[in-house]
């Protein structure tokens, strides 16, 4: 009845033990064999769009060093392979397909999807099986409080989001002193909510309101009316794309306006600027990363040229910074396997413990905590349509506009 | 099927899932502990579902609460079990209380206020994040040991809290209660009338079917590690769990085993196989389920099956 | 002063969530099914709505009647081939039915269209009445929702369909014997309600982003709108949704808009318990 297949997988199971234990040893069978990675992405469900992302710039990476023949292990050249599942968005199937690539498709390391949450279930598994995962969409310090030896993230902490921000729009707007900040209570948007309040009320500014929004709030008239009272000269807004359509819509609907507006992360999205035409132009943003950022390092695309050229000519749209993080996380790993000259997880994983590169995504050395290390963190705005990067002074090609 | 074939299926099918740790891989390992967690989940609404006949879509709201007792309980420095002792109490008061108020309600009504239960705890827990931590998730202190030492543990520890139901389903069946409960659901005015205290017997079925819903939320989240209130409260979960016991039988013992093991293996089928559309396959086989299986599995008649298949595409009857 | 503008918010906003509503509150008082479909159908309807703007330069308004009726022969015929099988069982087989129907549609969706949200751009630009703004569009919207729902009142009370769903609702077998045809009727209503559904949907979409992310959200708020103003007649669904718009609005003001949400819920499970005929004491099924 039902117990056939599970006997059937046991049996299979059983066999394959034993073949694989009269195999030689893994340390000779390493420099010979594949090299896995192994990928649950969210496929299906409300985070298809990002995991498709990550599935885009994994591919590409993993065309380019197939081509030149494998990653170099110790001397010989090793191919890769991607094994990738669909965990539906759903955080107990995270947790279940990451031990499925870990222990049946045996892979060597793990590619962290999408999102501090799912991010942390996935870590912890890889954790137990002492495997090394790379996180390359996941910025909250939570994510990385439990010191594990084997999880690295390449974005840089949210702390890098706000300082210089708020240093850069003093400048630029002297009389800077009211600050609403409205964000959606989810882990990203609501840590960056809470990071932006705690920076600007540590930097003297006041602000006046200071509150989340449950998921699937529908409608924000109450919070912006709130918002519209206080006559704000900033006003900071957290959420998914289609929260901030709807605010930056709201706002305008009902007459809320301020010399800066900021979105996170709205304007490093193309959807964002898609969705509300002209109603973008203005609103201001950081992101991890920007085309027009001009880096040069190590891996398969020695510039950000490089990457952003290929890319358009792909996928015939501008990349954005979850495109150039993960696809920095599949650089960042051929770096330290060749560092290593092993594929063995606790080498490897020093190897990443001791990083100090340079990519076209940017620097990538971590912190103790496993965390790229912090960063000013470009700022930029919508202009007519079009990103332009304000700053760092080193990366900016525009000046900052004041909303009118 | 006679009471002893039924104990003696249930004894075999745990003693084949307590043995996947000796034969497979702990990716196997861990579908036997979903199994055996949602056999106690469905187990668990057979309670109220099954044997009182009150559509409860409560289920979520339970286990996530189990979840975060359990997972604050643990962050406060209590010992695992003991935090799973404490999530069990919790979720219990909470469903006797709850129930007290809900159970007035029948049918639709009864069906929309245990959906609005799941909505409102779950933004309770969400916007009391001081406590909570919100949208941020709980980390929860890390089980110490290797994957296969802790994979055993949580298969040993959802084994015993299936077995623990199923026993309380087999004693509840036999029993007055059980008994009282298929009487409300034929005829509840007329079982008041008959003397039974249908109020006190509804409310206990409500928190039966409640109580160990906490417990496995609790160990859940320290098995995993992490809870957020999106993953425990998944009204996902709240259909699943009533679909599984309507697959194997709804309001029998051996029912609600059948059918979460046969739900989860052809999730497992599909979901490896077609993965793009595994939700509307979900979908598929639920509409099928409701067409053709009206009794679940177990109360199958692959006669009355025909004439319902023959049925549907002429008017010929199927020979009796 | 600013409570003028609070309450105009709660209004304005709580004819969207009547519209919403309406065709899922029929469904529920006639057929006696809980439409698990219903938000899906909302974003369904969006959807079709979108692609006529986006790629065929059709104006929202003029796709509306087009979207309605092919909705309408949709749910005609999915009830007709599918919920009729089950309209008089328990309430965990309809539902349940009703829900894997859902999960079919909502995933064929997200594969097809994904979950991009998309935004018709319209920028109509505010109407400001003496210190109260409202956005043109929502203005608009709640023009079309009272219309929408102004034409099924006067169709389910003057015509001879619209009668005939009346009787069928408050007694099948009754009606039966009077000559209705009780399954055409269920047929029919279950039509309307995704006409409705289908509606809203292309009201929404000069209002919100479309993507299926929000089916949950939008069912959710039918399953408010009904218990709190009643079931199975478009008063109810008026009712209800301006009730809970306002109260929406004035608990984001007050308590913050993090709890926005938790007051509507809390209020749907105070008055089922206490009322769950709802504001207008129209009882429906048990």
């Amino acid at each position: 009845m039902i117990s056939i297949s599970s006997k059937l997988s046991g049996a299979l199971l059983l066999a394959a033990g034993v073949a694989i234990g009269a195999l030689p040893s893994p340390d000779a069978l390493a420099q010979a064999r594949d090299i896995k990675i192994g990928a649950p992405l969210a496929l299906t469900g409300p985070l298809a769009d990002e995991a498709k992302k990550q599935e885009v710039v994994w591919k590409m990476w993993l065309e380019k060093v197939n081509a030149a023949g494998g990653i170099n292990v110790g001397g010989t050249k090793s191919k890769v392979q991607l094994v990738q599942y669909d965990y539906q968005s759903d955080g107990q199937r995270a947790a279940q397909l990451a031990e499925k690539l870990i222990t049946d498709d045996k892979v060597d390391f793990l590619l962290s999807p999408f999102g501090s949450g799912h991010t942390k279930i996935v870590a912890t598994i890889a954790t137990r099986y002492e495997t090394p995962v790379i996180a390359c969409a996941a910025s909250s310090e939570s994510v990385f409080d439990q010191s594990s030896k084997f999880l690295y993230g390449t974005l840089s902490p949210n702390v890098g989001l706000f300082t210089p921000m708020i240093k850069h729009f003093r400048e630029k707007l002297p009389s800077l002193k009211k600050v609403a900040v409205l964000g959606r209570d989810d882990v990203f948007p609501k840590a960056t909510a809470q990071g932006i309040s705690a920076a600007a009320k540590a930097a003297g500014l006041d602000v006046y309101y200071d509150q989340l929004y449950a998921v699937g709030t529908m409608d924000h008239s109450a919070s912006l009316s709130a918002i519209k009272r206080g006559n704000p000269d900033w006003v900071y807004v957290t959420g998914y794309t289609q929260d901030l359509i709807l605010a930056r819509k709201q706002m305008q609907d009902l007459g809320v306006k301020a010399p800066i507006i900021t979105m996170l992360a709205g304007p490093a999205y193309k959807e964002y600027i898609d969705g509300l035409g002209n109603l973008a132009n203005g609103i201001t943003s950081s992101s991890w990363w920007h085309q027009a950022t001009s880096y040069k390092g190590v891996g398969v695309w020695p510039t950000t040229e490089s990457f952003y050229s290929e890319f358009v000519a792909k996928e015939k749209s501008d990349p954005d910074y979850v495109h150039a993080s993960c696809a920095a996380a599949t650089v960042l790993l051929q770096d330290a396997i060749e560092r290593a000259g092993s594929i063995d997880k606790k080498k490897v994983s020093e190897a990443l413990a001791k990083t100090d590169i340079s990519t076209f995504y940017g620097p990538i050395k971590f912190s103790p905590n496993g965390m790229n290390q912090p960063r000013d963190l470009p700022i930029i705005q919508v202009q007519d349509k079009a990103v332009k990067v304000l700053a760092p002074s080193d990366i900016k090609n525009g000046d900052m506009a004041l909303i009118k | 099927m006679s009471r002893r074939t039924q104990y003696l299926l249930f004894a075999l099918w745990v003693i084949l899932l307590a043995s996947t740790p000796l034969w497979a891989s702990n990716y196997v390992v861990r579908l036997a502990v979903t199994i055996a967690m949602f056999t106690a989940l469905t187990l668990s609404w057979n309670f109220i579902g099954g044997f009182t006949g009150y559509p409860s879509f409560s289920t979520a709201a339970f286990f996530g609460l189990g979840c975060y007792a359990g997972a604050l309980s643990e962050r406060a420095g209590v010992p695992m079990l003991l935090a799973w002792g404490i999530a069990t109490l919790v979720v219990g008061a909470f469903a006797a209380a709850l129930g007290a108020i809900i159970l007035r309600l029948k049918g639709h009504y009864f069906a929309i206020g245990s959906i609005g239960v799941v909505e409102v705890v779950r933004l309770v827990i969400s916007s009391w994040g001081s406590l909570t931590g919100g949208g941020d998730g709980l980390n929860l202190p890390l089980l110490a040991g290797g994957p296969n030492v802790v994979a055993r543990i949580f298969l040993a520890v959802m084994l015993a809290i299936m077995i623990v139901t199923f026993l309380i389903t087999v004693v509840v069946d036999r029993s007055r209660l059980g008994f009282g409960l298929r009487c409300i659901q034929q005829n509840e005015d007329a079982a008041n009338m008959a003397g039974v205290n249908v109020t006190l017997y509804k409310v206990i079925a409500f928190t039966l079917s409640a109580l160990f819903c906490g417990t496995i939320g609790a160990a859940y989240a320290s098995w995993t590690g992490y809870i957020d209130p999106s993953d425990s409260f998944s009204i996902l979960m709240s259909i699943k769990v009533p679909v599984m016991c309507l697959l194997g039988g709804p309001g029998t013992i051996l029912g609600p085993v059948i059918g979460t093991a046969a739900f989860t293996l052809l999730e497992e089928v599909f979901w490896a196989n077609f993965l793009d559309y595994n939700r509307a396959i979900l979908g598929v086989v639920i509409v099928i389920l409701i067409f053709f299986l009206p009794g679940g599995l177990l109360g199958l008649s692959y006669r009355d099956a025909m004439a319902r298949i023959g049925g549907m595409f002429g008017r010929t009857k199927a020979a009796a | 002063m600013d409570y003028l503008q609070t309450l105009v918010n709660g209004i304005v906003l709580g004819t969207l969530y009547a519209c919403l509503a309406v065709g899922f509150s029929l469904v529920w008082g006639v057929l006696n099914v809980i439409n698990m479909l219903h938000g899906s159908l909302i974003i369904f309807g969006g959807y079709l709505t979108y692609f006529a703007w986006h790629s065929y330069g059709i104006h929202p308004l003029l796709a509306l009647p087009a979207v309605s009726l092919l909705m309408f022969a949709i749910g005609y015929l999915t009830q007709l081939t599918m919920i009729n099988r089950v309209v008089n069982q328990p309430v965990l087989t309809t539902l349940t039915l009703t829900f894997g129907l859902d999960l079919i549609l909502y995933n064929f969706m997200t594969v097809y269209y994904t979950a991009t949200p998309r935004r018709v751009t319209l920028d109509l630009g505010v109407v400001d009445l003496g210190g109260v703004v409202i956005p043109f569009d929502r203005l608009l919207g709640m023009a079309l929702a009272l219309i929408l729902t102004g034409i099924l009142y006067l169709m389910m009370k003057r015509s001879k369909i619209g009668r005939a769903i009346v009787a069928v609702r408050m007694d099948s077998a009754a009606a039966a014997l009077m000559g209705i045809k009780v399954n055409s009727i269920y047929a029919i209503t279950f039509g309307i309600g995704s006409l409705m559904a289908g509606a809203t949907g292309a009201i929404f979409a000069m209002v919100y982003p479309v993507t299926t992310n929000l089916s949950g959200a939008y069912l959710g708020k039918a399953f408010v709108v009904c218990v709190v103003g009643g079931l199975g007649s478009v008063q109810g669904a008026l009712v209800g949704g301006i009730v809970l718009g306002i109260i929406e609005s004035f608990a984001g003001q007050f308590f913050g808009p993090q709890h926005a949400l938790t007051v509507g819920f809390l209020l749907m499970l105070v008055l089922l318990v206490v009322r769950p005929t709802g504001l207008t004491g129209v009882k429906g099924y048990e």
